[in-house]
């Protein structure tokens, strides 16, 4: 059994209590169109490329088997991404890391293993290590595998979720998760269809589900500029009455744009203005007006 | 832990105080600019002279020999204290002390060893591996400078004088040179005190009249007492700081909270003391100077730390000045928490933070050397890495570079006419490490033998316990604990190196040796692929990598050739560190490419460090991650292999991030680590004042164990700052 990881944080302070291990696994069913992690959206691993960074070497070109790359007329690597099939093959070969691929095949033996070099941090700090994607729920097998060998270990354990997967996914891992912290784009579902392709019914259900179970959870609110901030109002009201631990407000970035550029991925979604601190206190004050304890993430 | 009772708040300042702080903080800052417009960048710490240039001085004619220099302790005594005669009197009426060091001595007059007394058979050794023998070294040692404010100059003066009558030796120099340098120092004092009254004189305000006279008052009383109020001995402390920093910049201070608590509390209880002027008489030491010293850490038992209201004073001292300054917090299991989050706030604020040293492997490492663990935790941070027993430990930390990048080097030319072997190859490195510790302990030998007659510390064997009552110099049997320090250096260069060549070379055959040997001679030149392909590999810091157990192997190894022996002659005893200072520059200038991508005379990697960007794949750079590389790789007999961490400020103001860092100084701590220099930047505000120093002239860095302006520092030394910051996102 194995999961493509694509990133291990360590030491982060943005995913949950403490010092934690963020892990992220690529695959998610939701499209945002703002999203910040497109490296996170397909299962499978894919290639980057950072042009500065090439060299002109040709070791690429020798290497695919598609015949993906070559050099133009003027001595510059070109890369077809319609043959590119995301072998990596090329990848090996591409000392300068011009090339590089995305994504990693862990078991989760090797997994468990990397992310406890970072075990006694979590103890001095309360930490642990949270399993965030794209999301992880999508591989649940996987996941239970993991969290088992890091309870057993006695490690705080965390998962961030959308939530868009059946409720008979995630029930059997309730014994194995410490905290949840659970997306919330929208509650309008028109809303939430418009702006992450699939509606929000199954999300606003297992959140239901999660807090009947007395599940602790730290709701995430990306706060999107003429995409979501109206339904920042609905949103405090959806969850005023719910038992939830804590709402993290996390304001629109635009460090992402980037990325899609060296995927190869067109970036169709909206290029927002990032929230003033103004923008982000009133934010906060709706939720804190429902009696809802609202951090700025 | 918190203390019952103890008085935690930060300190208000009365507008009067605040003024003449501030004051002294713009003072500060034209001094430096003045500083640099006529000297240039200072790649150092603060260091708080106040540059007269038009100052000339010529040492007296008979301190001189006949070929020109001055060495011994009377010729020494003689210059110095016509020195410090000549010395320019400088009183800022802010201050609530009087005096500041100008420069060093030996920029005015040619103190130094006699080429005869000079080990020069090991020359030859020193310069084919581009080592820092350490032979000659000077002022990596530190006094107890409670014996200096119990006695007093009179006192220290008084003192000689008995045990020159009670030892009368046949050569009686050692008490005869001290004795000038005291009598040097009380004349200093005594016109000091003149100059406040001439100043006071002069004054129209009527407040700076008042302080005038004050700094007179007890300058008059100093030249032949002990301190008795807080003022007083913070005016001694500066006192001594002039006094040491003059004499072949020492900057070795003491464990300052505990120095200065009697008095705090004496003047306290007596009605005598705000503690704004209490922070206010600290800022002054602190504009003085930037020696260094210490706060909180365990009392020699271990029951309790020794965190008090003075620990607290000396932060907020610090915080309020707002220039850089040397002190570190002890950080233990016991270590009070009020005061460890705040001096994080500090650095937070406006980066006049301090560094963390760390109990469990300064203390229990250097009690692997045969010391009681109680004498272990008396060791203090003195130095801008390194740790002594004040008083008691003559440590010369701090002055060896064994350059293993050099040892690499040679090993290297040796395959290339050998065996063709990973095996020879670090057999090869084994030698050539041990031919360099071998000749640095000869050098030792030869400076336990000779620094004495030659440039003996005649500022610290004052402070010292046993050099007066002796007899002796403190290097020479004056004080009980020898423990001479062996600094590695490099340790990433070779390890990433080594990793390179298993990889590339043995394990996937992508190059041969022979194409190794000509890229190296061509220094990468055409080769920028090959050159590629080496240097990225899973890099010493990458969890689980090739590199990490090369680097571990190496470390053995040169813990071995310091510790299985002492030196050849003497037997005297090594303790093993690695800490580059901000040598690495300077250490890489003469070292040709190296396997790991490195080219001709770049700079070697830092301490026992990773090299900035290790990170690779999905294991994306983290402070853990070169936290642990760090902590793994100690030398683990108590001498200090710094943690270097930049900060990003956001990451700390994140709800949480403090605690996780203060988790992090702990768990480091635990897994061995010495030292924390740590920094809080933001990108935007580094890269502006990288591009224009101007910008932000107040903006204050720590280099490595110390900390800096960074308008004072070159751009080369800058540079190694922002590269550091920024590698953390190149991954």
């Amino acid at each position: 059994m194995q999961a493509t990881i694509f990133d291990i944080q360590r030491f982060s302070v943005y995913d949950g209590p403490g010092a934690r291990t963020a892990v992220f696994f690529k695959g998610c069913n939701l499209r945002c169109r703002w999203c910040h992690n497109p490296e996170s959206i397909a299962t499978q691993p894919a290639l980057e490329y950072t042009p500065e960074r090439c060299i002109g070497c040709g070791r690429c070109i020798v290497a695919c088997p598609e015949r993906a790359h070559a050099i133009d007329g003027e001595g510059r690597h070109v890369l077809d991404r319609d043959r590119c099939v995301a072998c990596l093959a090329c990848v090996d070969t591409c000392f300068a890391e011009a090339l590089t691929g995305v994504g990693q095949a862990m078991t989760p033996d090797e997994l468990v293993a990397a992310v406890l070099t970072d075990a006694p941090y979590y103890a001095r700090s309360g930490g642990g290590v949270t399993l965030t994607g794209g999301d992880c729920l999508l591989q649940p097998e996987f996941v239970r595998e993991v969290l088992t060998q890091l309870k057993a270990e006695d490690v705080h354990t965390a998962v961030d979720t959308a939530g868009n997967v059946p409720w008979e996914w995630i029930e059997p891992l309730l014994p194995l998760i410490d905290l949840f912290l659970y997306d919330l784009k929208a509650v309008d579902p028109a809303v939430h269809e418009a702006w992450t392709g699939v509606s929000n019914e199954r999300i606003l259900d297992n959140l239901h589900r999660l807090i009947e179970q007395e599940c602790r959870v730290w709701v995430r609110v990306p706060l999107i500029p003429g995409c979501n901030d109206a339904e920042m109002p609905a949103i405090a009201r959806f969850l005023a009455p719910l038992a939830v631990e804590r709402v993290e407000i996390m304001p629109y970035h635009k460090l992402a744009q980037g990325k899609y550029a060296a995927l190869g991925m067109e970036h169709t979604g909206p290029i927002c203005a990032i929230p003033t601190d103004s923008e982000i206190a009133a934010t906060l004050r709706l939720f804190t007006n429902n009696r809802l304890p609202a951090y700025a993430s | 832990m918190t203390s019952p009772g103890l008085n935690e708040d930060k300190v208000a300042l009365s507008p009067l105080i605040k003024r003449r702080i501030d004051t002294l903080h713009a003072d500060k800052m034209a001094i430096n600019d003045q500083k640099m417009k006529l000297i240039g960048p200072l790649d150092l710490d603060d260091w708080g002279f106040v540059h007269f240039p038009d100052f000339t001085f010529e040492a007296p004619p008979e301190a001189l020999r006949d070929d020109g220099i001055i060495c011994g302790y009377i010729p020494i005594g003689l210059t110095m204290r016509a020195f410090m005669n000549a010395m320019p009197k400088y009183i800022n009426k802010n201050s609530a002390l009087g005096g500041a060091w100008i420069k060093p001595i030996t920029d005015f007059a040619p103190i130094r060893m006699a080429p005869e007394d000079f080990p020069d058979e090991l020359q030859p050794v020193w310069d084919k591996y581009h080592t820092f023998p350490g032979f000659g070294g000077m002022n990596h040692c530190a006094g107890d400078i409670t014996i200096g404010l119990t006695l007093g100059w009179g006192g220290l003066l008084d003192k000689i004088r008995y045990y020159r009558a009670f030892n009368s030796p046949e050569d009686t120099s050692f008490y005869d040179g001290e004795e000038l340098v005291v009598l040097g120092m009380q004349e200093y004092i005594a016109e000091l005190a003149v100059e406040a009254r001439r100043l006071a004189a002069e004054e129209k305000n009527p407040n700076d009249k008042e302080n005038l006279n004050e700094i007179a008052r007890i300058n008059e009383w100093l030249v032949d007492n002990p301190p008795r109020t807080l003022r007083e001995a913070c005016q001694f402390i500066a006192h001594f700081q002039t006094l040491d920093r003059t004499y072949y910049v020492g900057g070795a201070l003491d464990q300052l909270d505990e120095a200065l608590r009697p008095y705090y509390e004496r003047d306290a209880a007596e009605g005598i003391l705000l503690d704004d002027e209490a922070v206010w008489y600290v800022a002054s030491v602190f504009f003085n100077d930037t020696h260094y010293s210490q706060i909180g850490g365990l009392i020699p038992d271990g029951s309790r730390d020794m965190t008090s209201r003075m620990s607290f004073i000396i932060l907020d001292a610090m915080h309020a000045l707002k220039i850089p300054i040397n002190i570190a917090l002890r950080v233990s299991d016991k270590v009070n928490e009020t005061l460890l989050r705040r001096s994080l706030e500090y650095t937070m604020e406006d980066g006049t933070g301090v560094d963390y040293s760390l109990n469990i492997g300064c203390e229990q490492g250097f009690s692997r050397n045969g010391y009681p663990l109680g004498l272990a935790r008396k060791r203090a941070k003195v130095g801008c890495n390194w740790t002594a027993i004040p008083g008691i430990e003559y440590p010369l930390q701090d002055v060896t570079r064994c350059n293993l990048g050099f040892a690499f080097y040679h090993a290297l030319q040796d395959v290339r006419v050998g065996e063709r072997s990973l095996d020879y190859l670090y057999e090869r490195l084994q030698f050539h490490t041990k031919a360099i510790v071998d000749s640095i302990k000869a050098g030792y030998d030869r400076h336990y033998e000779v620094v004495g007659r030659n440039t003996p510390e005649v500022v610290y064997n004052l402070f010292m316990h046993g050099p007066v009552e002796r007899g002796l110099n403190c290097s020479e049997g004056g004080v009980d604990v020898l423990s001479f320090n062996i600094d590695g250096v490099a340790l990433a260069t070779v390890a990433d190196s080594f990793a390179a060549i298993e990889q590339r070379i043995v394990k996937e055959q992508r190059i041969t040796w022979d194409e190794l040997f000509e890229v190296l001679d061509k220094n990468y030149e055409g080769h920028e692929d090959i050159r590629l392909m080496l240097a990225n590999i899973k890099r010493f810091g990458s969890p689980d990598s090739a590199a990490e157990k090369w680097a571990l192997k190496v470390r053995d190894h040169f813990v071995w050739c310091c510790k299985h022996e002492g030196t050849p002659k003497h037997n005297l005893p090594i303790i093993p560190g690695m800490f580059s200072h901000g040598t690495l520059i300077e250490l890489g200038s003469r070292l040709p490419a190296t396997p790991n991508g490195r080219k001709n005379y770049e700079p070697i990697s830092h301490s026992n460090e990773p090299d900035p960007g290790f990170a690779r794949g999905v294991d994306t750079f983290s402070p853990s991650l070169k936290a642990t590389a760090v902590a793994h790789a100690q030398p683990g007999y108590g001498n200090s292999a710094p943690l270097h961490l930049d900060i990003d400020t956001d990451m700390l103001a994140k709800h949480g991030g403090m605690d996780a860092l203060i988790a992090l100084i702990h768990t480091h701590n635990h897994m061995g680590g010495t030292l924390i220099n740590l920094n809080c930047l933001t990108e935007k505000i580094l890269l502006e004042a990288h591009e224009d120093p101007s910008i932000h002239p107040d903006l204050i860095v720590r280099v490595t164990g110390y900390s800096a302006f960074f308008a004072s520092l070159s751009k080369d030394y800058r540079q190694q700052i922002i590269d550091r910051f920024l590698s953390k996102r190149a991954g």
